[in-house]
């Protein structure tokens, strides 16, 4: 049924709104989501830069600090020409003041190394010559010297810091000696370290331009030959910023967003990474928030378009049902209809109205078809009756035929049949009455000329039989009062003495119009045939009486054996004969002169009661 | 006609037997018997003969019994005429044949010793 489906305009509507509410904001959503990704990584770049770039402030500020330390030590009024035990305390003192510094030295114009003092040596220490050394010949032509990385014991990361010791009293002023200082990176690797935490995904480093490492977040991790991967070297090489950032992708397929800014005043870069999925990790969760609520979203907006679609497609889908019924030509009992307020009230509307004219319409065409099966019905019956009564008529038309046929048969055959038997007659009487009075002495002979005499006489009676039935003699039919007929017919009929003739006439004496002849014959053949049919003794009864719509009744009853049922109703057919001799006309003479007379004959009998004809005629018209 | 002498009698039939047995039967009763066997054998016999009566068929192969009663009639009137049918006659036919002159029917086969007393009778009445 039609009636459960949701139907297709509901999901036509649920469509439209998908469509219309869904797609822009999803388009909305992702632009958004893009552009808010876009600036989360922008931002995150940037940030981590920042803090590359602050750190490198950092390390820069950490150097200088030591630089400056030097600087004022050897910018001392006195330090010149200080004896070396002053130097020496103060050298002592920078020591004790600065945990970074590892050794610090003075060294004289010429290169030798004047005062030495170090953390871990011990008294009298070794006294080196610099005067070939690259940073001395640097620091006594610039006055400082900031360089030489190395692993101190072999471990820790240190710088030597060098400045010249200025003779101020000198016009111009000139060195007069070296202040040069070992200093120790490992706080940079702790600064870091605080900075970006181990927990953290973040890694930050220090690094030479030639890849060695200085500092770095994770000590742990820290080992003496650490250097920065050669990946991120070579993209740090190509950079001619003095900071910045982007997606690195490794050699080992690993991403990650670095950051990086050079430390002013040195050759070193301070480099963050971190992974790439940490980096934006910000930007995935909104992203996936996001979706997720725009799936909430889409689901909603499902739900309830499917509800207002429904609710639209509702008085449609109930409208349809309507139509449905109506079209299988339910009038009565038709959905409640929705009268809404809207385009589809007024469909509702016309649809009323259209069923209402429909039912009426139906209704007259229903009585029309009425109307028409009765006239069909009364027209078939009718055609039919007419049908009947001329297939009565065609059956009587070919029954005359046939029997005008048998007729003329009969005509010709009695009549050649005659002359024959005309012939044996005046033979037969010739020789009786040649033979006279010898014949008495031969009765056989006299015998056998009687037989001969009394079978020309059946034989001619039978050949008038059949020319009587066969006759076409025009009626003659003569006024009689039928009890005075059938009185005078009795009164000559030469009954046998063995049947006993009951007659009981009703007096009334009913004018009838008879062929006298005929009707004789025909009442003398059943009364023939009564008589046949009682060999030893019987009673035939005679009755008149009044019959049905005016007409008259003539009653000839025999006490005889009676008629088998299957017999019966052959009886008045012509050539139908139960006797040994018999033309099996007599009967069909009765009926054909009855039926002459407009009347009709029939019969009636119980086998072992007797057999009744009952003859009703039409009576005179006055 | 002559007292005493036998009734001359002409049978007209096509049917040989029927005339031979008639006439035998009829000269026993005392009548003189001629036969002919078609109209024109009969009209012959008649005008040669002159008989005081005529048996005839009134179906002949070459006319009608009726022809030949109307033309004997025209001759004599006092010749009697008698017809034999073997077929039933309508009254309406036989009123025609009285009128043509038929003084009596017969239909085969007849009663031979009515036919020959009927014969006498009209014989006598002639006479008178």
């Amino acid at each position: 049924m039609a009636a459960t489906r949701r139907g297709k305009l509901a999901y036509k509507i649920l469509f439209c709104f998908l469509l219309v509410s869904l797609a822009p904001m999803g388009y909305l959503a992702y632009r958004l989501v893009n552009i808010s990704q876009a600036a989360l990584r922008k931002e995150t770049l940037s940030m981590q830069e920042s803090l590359a770039v602050g750190f490198a402030d950092t390390v820069h500020k950490y150097v200088m600090t030591f630089k400056n330390v030097l600087m004022e030590t050897a910018g001392l009024e006195e330090f010149s020409s200080m004896n070396p035990a002053k130097q020496q305390q103060y050298l002592n003192r920078i020591i004790q003041v600065h945990l970074a510094v590892l050794e610090i030295s003075v060294i004289n114009p010429a290169g030798a190394e004047l005062l030495r003092t170090g953390r871990f040596l011990g008294a009298n220490p070794e006294m080196r010559k610099f005067a070939s050394e690259d940073f001395f010949i640097k620091v006594m032509s610039r006055g400082q010297y900031i360089g030489r990385l190395e692993r101190f014991q072999r471990l820790y990361p240190a710088l030597t810091i060098a400045v010249a010791v200025m003779d101020t009293k000198a016009k111009p002023p000139r060195p007069v000696g070296v202040l040069t200082a070992k200093i120790s990176l490992n706080g940079l690797s702790s600064m870091l370290g605080m900075e970006f935490p181990p927990t953290g995904k973040s890694v930050a480093s220090v690094v030479a331009s030639d890849g060695f490492m200085i500092a770095h977040s994770n000590l742990e991790a820290y080992q003496p030959d650490a250097r920065l991967s050669e990946d991120i070297l070579k993209i740090l090489r190509t950079q001619s910023e003095e900071k910045g950032g982007g997606d690195i992708t490794l050699a080992n397929g690993a991403r990650l967003l670095g950051a990086y800014a050079d430390v002013k005043g040195l050759d070193w870069i301070v480099y963050v990474q971190q992974p790439l999925e940490t980096a934006y990790q910000a930007a995935a969760e909104m992203k996936s928030q996001t979706l997720s609520v725009f799936i909430w979203v889409f689901l909603v907006v499902i739900l309830l378009s499917l509800l207002v679609a429904v609710y639209i497609t509702q008085p449609i889908r109930i409208l349809r049902e309507a139509a449905d019924r109506l079209g299988k030509g339910q009038f009565e009992d038709l959905p409640e209809i929705m009268m809404t307020d809207d385009e589809i009230g007024d469909l509702a509307q016309t649809f009323l109205t259209m069923s209402e004219s429909l039912k009426e319409k139906t209704g007259e065409l229903i009585s029309a078809k009425r109307e028409l099966e009765k006239f069909t019905k009364f027209l078939e019956k009718r055609v039919e009756a007419r049908t009947r009564e001329l297939k009565a008529a065609q059956d009587e038309l070919i029954k005359k035929e046939r029997l005008a046929a048998i007729g003329q048969m009969a005509s010709v055959v009695g009549h050649e049949i005659r002359n024959p038997l005309a012939v044996i007659n005046n033979s037969i009487y010739f020789i009786k009455t040649k033979l006279g009075a010898s014949l008495e002495s031969d009765a056989k002979i006299a015998k056998h000329i009687k037989i001969i005499e009394s079978e020309i006489q059946q034989a001619n009676g039978i050949i008038n039989e059949i020319l009587t039935y066969s006759r076409s003699r025009e009626l003659k039919p003569e006024r009689v009062g039928l009890d005075a007929f059938i009185e005078e017919l009795l009164s000559v009929y030469p009954f046998p003495p063995h049947i006993t003739v009951d007659k009981k006439l009703s007096a009334s004496n009913p004018a009838v119009d008879l062929d006298i002849t005929e009707m004789k014959q025909a009442l003398r053949n059943i009364i023939g045939n009564a008589i046949e049919v009682m060999p030893e003794s019987g009673v035939i009864r005679i009755r008149t009486a009044p019959g049905q719509n005016g007409s008259a009744l003539v009653e000839v009853g025999d006490s005889g054996p009676g008629i088998a049922p299957d017999v019966l109703d052959k009886i008045f057919t012509p050539f139908f004969t139960t006797k040994a001799r018999g033309t099996g006309l007599g009967l069909a003479v009765v009926r054909k002169v009855v039926e002459r007379h407009q009347g009709r004959v029939d019969v009636e009998s119980l086998v072992g009661k007797g057999t009744t004809f009952r003859i009703s005629l039409p009576k005179a018209k006055a | 006609m002559h007292e005493g002498q036998q009734p001359k009698l002409l049978i007209i039939d096509d049917d040989a037997h029927l005339r031979e047995s008639l006439a035998e039967v009829l000269e026993l009763d005392g009548f003189e018997c001629h036969q002919a066997g078609t109209a024109e054998a009969a009209l012959a016999a008649a005008a040669k003969l002159l008989p005081q009566v005529v048996i005839m068929d009134i179906q002949l192969p070459d006319s009608s019994g009726f022809q030949i009663c109307q033309h004997l009639r025209k001759k004599s009137k006092s010749t009697i005429l008698i017809m034999m049918t073997g077929r039933f006659l309508s009254a309406e036919e036989k009123k025609q044949g009285f009128e043509l002159g038929a003084d009596e029917y017969f239909t085969k086969p007849f009663d031979l010793a009515e036919l020959s007393v009927r014969i006498r009778q009209l014989l006598s009445r002639s006479r008178v």
